[in-house]
């Protein structure tokens, strides 16, 4: 799972200056075409940096993204529960793991990125520093954060940097599973008892906010992304996004009887798009940059999992073992 | 919005697991010691009897029978596979990334002959730029520079290749008769099935009960 463009810093172009005007113009012809940039390809730098940061930043949402959920795994209620929660987790950090690979063969190890996440110099997905307090927050994740996640990875898949789309590929096939659980899962609370139906609307309440920020600050505010949009970085805007995942979910939550915190939300018959509250960016941007209730729940947990698997690396260290960029 | 705002200063877990890990709340975050995440190795998949292999990715492992294992667990989760094998990044040679109607074959550097002994070595093919690099058959060399020549002879005529991959097999890690059931119950596993969540029935009945309800 991921939202992306979370960020409001602008990008600088200036690097963009010094690139050979002739590849250049090569580099955004091809791409123009449809065609996919592979590793050895000629690349501005601006194109390897932004590429890494955003392959990075969804990678360690993955791992993270696991943490809220997964700690769900030994209360889900009964056996089948258990299990395909613990097959969705699994994927999440399978996810992680074919993130990290793609963006290592644009030349950052996956070392130094794991570092970067535990230091926090890295960031990933802000909606995952908000608390899981109930089997109903787990349902949540699974059916709309996964969704949210989905509109947000169908689109990057027809970026222009082959490694990341083949990786997205496989993650949107595994992702229909989540999307369906998840929604599997609502369905059976919101047909339960009051206290199950309850339950779900608490957890709604809580999850609405984180969730339309999810998609990143509204383009109004959100830095230029012509360029990333002309390279195929960036594949529709923040609030693009946002309108799709609310075309085709709220729908499907007022169908179950819900009610979404938000008395302003309904589709507007002129513009055919969604008006809503503006989201907090304010709590957004407190909270992205560590001041949410879990942020450092969730790097302590990464960071003591790195502590005690350390002699774990040490035994399996040996002297013929080569780190090397991968291919493809 | 409000209940956001109330939660926000809470700070211990509200998880057992987490509060039990221990060293959880104490130690400094440092960077780790360098150079602990291993090898790289990558990964090719067979999905059907008669099918050609396909690259899959990469995996980081200690050695290559670990490797072996990781790729099961990352690259054969679901849909159907037969056979897979690994081999290290380093050991994958490579030939230039071509495009439009260049084959990678007309850039080869000339051939030098290897005083090895002759080896068999498989043969990828990039066709489709975009994609993944497919297996196209073996040939014999006593070098990679050879096997690339021998590729390009034996597989190379009349279409155009992006990018050429040869391995010695001698340094792939196969998949053997013993490991073969590690696929069995695959198919069993349908709760990684999108279509093992059928709620249909449920969702029209709770629809009819609000209907009537009203
Ligand atoms: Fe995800
Ligand atoms: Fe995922
Ligand atoms: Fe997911």
């Amino acid at each position: 799972m991921y939202g992306g463009g979370n960020t409001f810093e602008g990008i600088k172009t200036d690097s963009l200056a010094q690139e050979d005007p002739q590849k250049l113009a090569e580099f955004e012809a091809r791409i123009a075409r449809g065609e996919k940039i592979e590793p050895t390809d000629w690349m501005p730098e601006l194109y390897r940096k932004q590429l890494v940061r955003m392959i990075e930043q969804h990678a360690h949402s993955e791992i993270i993204g696991a943490l809220p959920e997964g700690t769900w795994i030994t209360r889900a209620p009964g056996f089948k529960r258990k299990l395909s929660l613990m097959a969705k987790v699994q994927d999440e950090v399978g996810h992680a793991q074919l993130l990290y690979s793609a963006a290592e063969t644009l030349g950052k190890s996956r070392e130094q990125m794991i570092d970067d996440l535990i230091t926090g110099k890295s960031k990933y997905s802000n909606i995952f520093n908000y608390p899981a307090f109930t089997w109903a927050d787990s349902c949540f994740i699974s059916w709309l954060v996964d969704a949210g996640a989905i509109v947000n990875q169908l689109a990057n898949a027809k970026g222009s940097y082959g490694p990341y789309c083949r990786a997205l590929d496989r993650i949107c096939a595994e992702e229909s599973f989540h999307l369906k659980y998840g929604h599997h899962c609502v369905i059976y609370l919101a047909s339960g008892t009051e206290k199950q139906r309850q339950m779900f609307q608490e957890a709604l309440n809580r999850w609405w906010p984180p969730m339309m920020h999810f998609f990143g600050p509204s383009d109004k505010i959100s830095a230029h992304t012509e360029v990333l949009m002309r390279w195929k970085v960036k594949m529709s805007t923040n609030d693009d996004q946002r309108n799709q995942f609310l075309d085709m979910y709220v729908p499907k939550i007022w169908e179950l009887g819900f009610t979404i915190p938000d008395p302003n939300l309904k589709k507007n018959p002129e513009t055919g798009r969604w008006d809503y509250t503006e989201p907090d960016w304010e709590e957004f941007k407190r909270v992205i940059n560590g001041d949410g209730p879990c942020n450092k729940e969730r790097l302590e947990v990464r960071r003591v999992a790195e502590e005690r698997g350390q002699w774990v690396r040490e035994a399996l260290k040996s002297p013929s073992l080569r780190y090397v960029t991968p291919l493809a | 919005m409000l209940l956001n705002r109330s939660i926000a200063f809470m700070m211990k877990p509200i998880d057992p697991r987490v509060n039990r890990l221990p060293g959880f709340g104490q130690g400094s975050i440092q960077p780790k010691a360098p150079l602990d995440q291993l090898g790289t190795y990558e990964v090719f998949v067979q999905a059907k009897e008669g099918k050609p292999f396909q690259h899959e990715g990469i995996v980081h492992a200690s050695d290559i029978e670990l490797a072996y294992i990781l790729a099961k667990e990352t690259f054969t989760r679901r849909f159907t596979c037969v056979s897979l094998y690994v081999t290290e990044t380093r050991d994958v040679y490579v030939s230039p990334l071509t495009d439009g109607q260049t084959s990678s074959y007309e850039l080869l550097p000339p051939a030098t002959a290897g005083n090895g002994p002759t080896e068999a070595y498989e043969v990828y093919h990039l066709v489709k730029r975009g994609k993944q690099h497919v297996h196209v058959g073996e040939v014999m060399a006593s070098s990679p520079q050879e096997a690339m020549h021998s590729a390009k002879e034996k597989f190379g005529a009349g279409k155009v290749v992006y990018n050429v991959w040869v391995i010695r097999k001698s340094n792939i890690r196969y998949t053997n008769e013993a490991d073969k059931d590690l696929w069995l119950t695959l198919p069993e596993k349908k709760y990684r099935d999108a279509a093992d969540y059928k709620a249909g029935d449920k969702l029209t009945a709770f629809l009819e009960r609000v209907k009537h309800s009203v």
